[in-house]
């Protein structure tokens, strides 16, 4: 988009005029300004000072210092949830990442003719809600009747018990976050296709086959939005709840206690407002560990003003 | 040469053949949860439960249909979810665009650094203010009206309020600045002259916040109470949380669910892609 | 195996529903039950009003006072049809009084379970009466003062508690206070498959009634398929084996010691629960197990392992008869008391009950008004449906005498009364933290059950002092 060089016509260099400008403008933001005060600011003020307190929402909230903090860290389901989140992260991550890219990668080669429709299949599992697509991987999951096992049934694999495994039910869940990629895969479409096309062909005369063309060529072009998307996978990580709300309540034996769904269930199953107050801060710290490193990388207040 | 150029462009077919066969078997595998929702819609009880998997329906049954229109309150949940929708529509429409418009057609101190915390809003977890903002709407008795989900709607959201900056930053100043130096209001610039060309901005806000309302869960989960007020999504959790969760039932009223947007996006395509497109631009 | 964390004792108490499936119990008008005692303060008659399509006879308490209430209802799917039929019958019935009960559907355990009651309570929108099928829960909600001591206004409408079973008050009161009055209630027992038990060689006229018959039982019913298995005996986690303290209290374990407000997890008995819980767990692979439970609808679909004879013997409630018949009317079956160690609780029951609760802060016009559809709600001609569809059991012994099942001479409702009316019988760990206390035993046995090396003392040791130190700082 066009750079607006506003800043220091001329025209703009009566006090009066501008101070109007300044006054409208305000006036215009001023339904964020307002909404940031009340469903932003204010929340997470009282968030953190929730988490310094005991509170049932009943009884008044009792300060109890960073009792809250020191009891999370104590608390093995809390590491059992951070450990999930981190397997999530470490694993399904990279793993949908990966198939998303690759996804993109082959849907771009212009030479393969007829990938129109599938960009609409990979796409269309995002359309469905959340709730309709956990209802249905219930059943896609079923060890017994299920369609994936019994697809491996056909190549004569013993399909796991899936989500009622400790040990499957985060891959399950993995296999289902691929399922969802259709976004990345949009957007990576959309930073392939500023390659010019000419690029590939040098290259291809040059007798480079399609994954060193990937390599070298398409991947240096979408490697910022790589790291979008994986930052707003990782975010999404830790926000990860429906699914295991519906599927499996985190269960068996808290294989899939999520970060989110622990923080859900200590606010308004246990009604420990304060002690989940300290688990929302302790997600917004991280967050904003993210954002800045997100900010470093593409660095938003250089370009557009 | 030519021969070597035949050679690259046999071996080039074999590999193109392979990359779509291998396209084609991920495509099916993406396909095959939708298959199974539509293929189980219309199977009886006993065949949806049936151990090894059918296929397709032997019994093809349309009364799952017809149980979702006559056993549960599913037009008083499609209202609803409606009314949650079409406020959250209208709000996003008349709040993102004043915004927007406020930080990039107009100038005033600060505005680039109050528009870093709104991109910086941006990437907040919803759990983060979601307990104030439950324990907020508890003291005022919101919990278990549609107040907490379609107020907020109106004061702004922080990616629309980027996606429709992007689209204003755009437009030209001269289309304004003529309006503005014949006194024009700037509201009556806004309204008259920068919103019938945004058009397609607003359109595409417009079904992003369809798709965010319409698939929300956990809004309604924290701050609806009662079954009357429940929205398809939650009524859907809920089903299946029953002791009978009536599987032909939810399954059929899975493909209700989904219809519309299925059909929304392929009529709107452009928008739907535009809008994700929007959300990984690189700044 | 998937686990839904709910009590699902009790949402079962209804349904009239699927007419069909109430064999021998439609169109007849029970008589009256009267729990009642005749005072001079308040004026009772008697009404025939519909409820449903049957037409049933009714008290109706005359207080001197008229109005509307609120009603929050636990109740969904065919349970919130019953349950609408028996608010249009209170409604009928009080029509004259000027009486109205409006009712909302509030999933959950009428919001006990997600939040929505504590808000509605603390911004002042809580209903003037609720019932919910989460009886611990509620337990912790008296706990914390969120409902109203409801000993006065029993008094002044005439509702008499003191027969209730001794087992149901546990729940009811909390230091010596009545804050839940129960609606009705179930028992827990074994259920097994003659069919089965007869392939096996097994003698079914003499039943497991000890734990060491029981394995014994389940040993025999066994069949393994190569590497897996294609059928187990039973699967003690499964149906209410999942319920945190069903299957401890049949051990003789007490999880809460009311008197010095201790929680217990360490006693002999309980040990002993978790190991021999282990000793499955280490018998038979779980992993191996897991596609037993699908985890698609628990015990209300077609493919609950007993009903496709992946199990031979399953712990369950009375409800589990309404289900069998729904799902697999073929399926033979047979309910004894659930058989016991030595040291255990012989010939009793867990009770699960749905319990009416009036929140704090209602009005006191209001509350004596929503405890008149509390004692409408008791007479047995309201709840004879629901007794005959799942074979709930009323919280008073002689009321058994009115419900159509024991008048047909049901031997199974009447080993159901004989279970009932144990002096052992109770609600176990009812506290301040119930909720969690449930939750966090629930997972720990699940620990246990897939890591078979962790020792279960030293585990429940750790479990027990944190949640003492939960509930010390509330």
């Amino acid at each position: 988009m066009k750079k607006n060089r506003s800043g220091k016509l001329s025209e703009y260099s009566q006090s009066k005029m501008r101070k109007k400008e300044a006054l409208h403008g305000l006036l215009f933001v001023s339904p964020w300004i307002i909404g940031f005060f009340t469903f932003t600011l204010y929340p997470i003020i009282s968030s953190f000072y929730y988490s310094l307190c005991n509170y049932n929402v009943i009884s008044r909230p009792r300060f109890i210092g960073f009792m809250n903090y020191v009891n999370l860290f104590k608390d093995k389901v809390f590491i059992k949830a951070c450990q999930n989140t981190l397997y999530m992260i470490l694993i399904g991550v990279p793993l949908t990442t990966l198939i998303a890219v690759l996804v993109s990668l082959l849907l771009n080669n212009k030479k393969l003719r007829g990938t129109g429709w599938m960009r609409v299949v990979f796409f269309i599992p995002t359309l469905v809600p959340t709730v309709v697509a956990c209802l249905l991987w219930i059943w896609v999951m079923q060890p017994d009747s299920g369609i994936v096992n019994t697809v491996l049934s056909y190549l004569h694999i013993p399909g796991p018990g899936w989500l009622s495994s400790p040990t499957w039910a985060k891959p399950a869940f993995i296999l289902m976050m691929i399922w969802t990629c259709g976004n990345a895969v949009i957007i990576y479409l959309a930073g392939l296709q500023d390659v010019p096309e000419t690029l590939y062909d040098a290259a291809a005369i040059d007798g480079a086959n399609f994954w060193q063309q990937s390599l070298l060529i398409s991947m240096p072009l979408i490697r910022p939005t790589i790291l979008y998307n994986v930052t707003i996978l990782i975010i999404g990580v830790f926000q990860w709840f429906a699914e295991p709300y519906i599927m499996t309540e985190g269960g068996p034996s808290n294989a899939t206690m999520f970060y989110s769904l622990y923080l859900y269930q200590n606010a308004f199953t246990f009604f420990k407002m304060g002690f989940a107050s300290a688990q929302a801060w302790i997600m917004l710290l991280v967050a904003m560990v993210i954002i800045l490193v997100l900010f470093k990388v593409f660095r938003f207040n250089d370009t557009e003003i | 040469m030519g021969k070597d150029m035949k050679r690259y462009r046999l071996g080039a077919m074999i590999k193109n053949g392979i990359i779509y066969l291998f396209l084609v078997i991920f495509a099916m595998a993406f396909l095959l949860p939708f298959f199974f929702l539509l293929t189980g819609s219309f199977k009886t009880s006993s065949e949806l439960f049936a151990v090894p998997f059918h296929w397709l329906p032997k019994h093809f049954t349309l009364e799952n249909y017809e149980q979702v229109f006559t056993k549960i309150p599913f037009f008083r949940y499609l209202t609803n979810t409606m009314i949650i929708v079409v406020l959250n529509i209208v709000g996003a429409l008349i709040s993102n665009s004043l915004i927007a418009y406020g930080f990039s057609r107009l100038r005033w101190p600060g505005r680039d650094k109050v528009f870093m915390i709104v991109i910086a809003t941006m990437i907040l977890p919803y759990q983060v203010t979601l307990i104030p903002l439950y324990l907020m709407y508890t003291k005022i008795g919101w919990v278990g009206t549609f107040l907490p989900l379609t107020l907020p709607g109106f004061f702004g959201n922080a990616f629309f309020i980027f996606l429709m900056r992007q689209f204003l930053v755009g437009i030209p100043k001269e289309i304004t600045e003529s309006a503005r130096i014949d006194g024009a209001n700037e509201f009556v610039i806004f309204l008259k002259l920068i919103m019938p060309i945004s058009k397609p901005a607003l359109a595409t806000v417009a079904i992003m916040s369809f798709m965010n309302s319409w698939k929300d869960f956990l809004g309604p989960l924290v701050f609806l109470g009662s079954d009357r007020l429940y929205t398809l999504s939650l009524a859907a959790s809920m089903l299946r949380s029953n002791l009978n969760p009536n599987w032909e039932l939810l399954l059929a009223l899975g493909v209700v669910m989904v219809l519309p947007v299925m059909i929304l996006f392929f009529v709107l395509q452009k928008y739907f892609i535009q809008g994700i497109t929007m959300s990984g631009i690189k700044g | 195996m998937i686990r839904k964390r709910r009590n699902i004792l009790a949402v079962v108490a209804a349904g009239a529903m699927t007419m069909s499936l109430l064999a021998g119990c439609g169109g007849q008008i029970a008589p009256v039950e009267t729990v009642s005692v005749e005072t001079t303060e308040s004026n009772t008659t008697s009404k025939t009003v519909a409820m449903g399509d049957r037409q049933i006879d009714v008290e109706v308490t005359d207080i001197g006072l008229s109005g509307s209430f609120t009603y929050w209802s636990a109740f969904t799917g065919d349970s919130a049809t019953w349950e609408q039929e028996r608010v249009d019958a209170f409604n009928e019935a009080y029509k004259d009084l000027g009486i109205t009960c409006e009712v909302q559907y509030v999933p959950d355990g009428a919001g006990i379970n997600n939040g929505k009651l504590l808000s509605a309570i603390a911004g002042g929108t809580a209903p003037d009466l609720l019932i919910t099928d989460n009886p611990t829960s509620a337990y912790q909600y008296v706990a914390e003062g969120s409902f109203m001591p409801l000993d006065e206004i029993l008094k002044q409408i005439d509702l008499d508690v003191n027969s209730f079973y001794d087992g149901c008050k546990d729940v009811m009161y909390y230091e010596d206070q009545c804050f839940l009055i129960p609606q009705d209630t179930n028992v827990i027992m074994l259920y097994f498959r003659p069919d089965i038990a007869k392939e096996c060689g097994l003698d079914i006229d003499n039943p497991p009634t000890t734990l060491d018959e029981l394995d014994a039982w389940a040993e025999a019913m066994t069949v393994a398929d190569g590497d897996n298995y294609s059928r187990l005996g039973i699967i003690p986690w499964l149906d209410s084996g999942d319920d945190a303290f069903v299957l401890p209290f049949f051990f003789g374990a007490d999880p809460y010691d009311k008197e010095n407000k201790k929680i217990n997890l360490t006693s002999e008995n309980m040990v002993s629960y978790m190991e021999w819980i282990q000793s499955y767990a280490k018998k038979y692979d779980p992993e191996k197990i897991n596609a037993f439970s699908s985890g698609l609808g628990g015990m209300f679909s077609p493919d609950h392992p007993f009903m496709t004879g992946k199990v031979g013997m399953t712990f369950t409630g009375n409800w589990f008869t309404g289900a069998l018949r729904a799902y697999a009317p073929d399926v033979e079956y047979t309910a004894v008391p659930v058989p016991v160690p030595e040291y255990g609780r012989a010939k009793s029951s867990t009770f699960g009950c749905n319990v009416f609760a009036i929140p704090n802060g209602t009005d006191p016009e209001k509350a004596s008004l929503a405890a008149l559809y509390i004692k409408f709600c008791e007479q047995g001609s309201v709840n004879d449906d629901n007794f005959c569809q799942w074979r709930s059991i009323p919280v008073i012994d002689a009321a058994f005498d009115d419900v159509t099942l024991t008048k047909e001479g049901d031997p199974m409702y009447a080993m159901e009364r004989e279970i009932a009316a144990s002096p052992e019988n109770g609600i176990p760990a009812l506290c301040s933290v119930s909720a969690e206390l449930s939750t966090q035993f629930q997972t720990l046995r699940e620990n246990l059950i897939y890591d078979t090396s962790l020792d279960p003392a030293t585990e429940l040791k750790t479990l027990e002092e944190q949640m003492q130190a939960e509930m010390d700082s509330k």
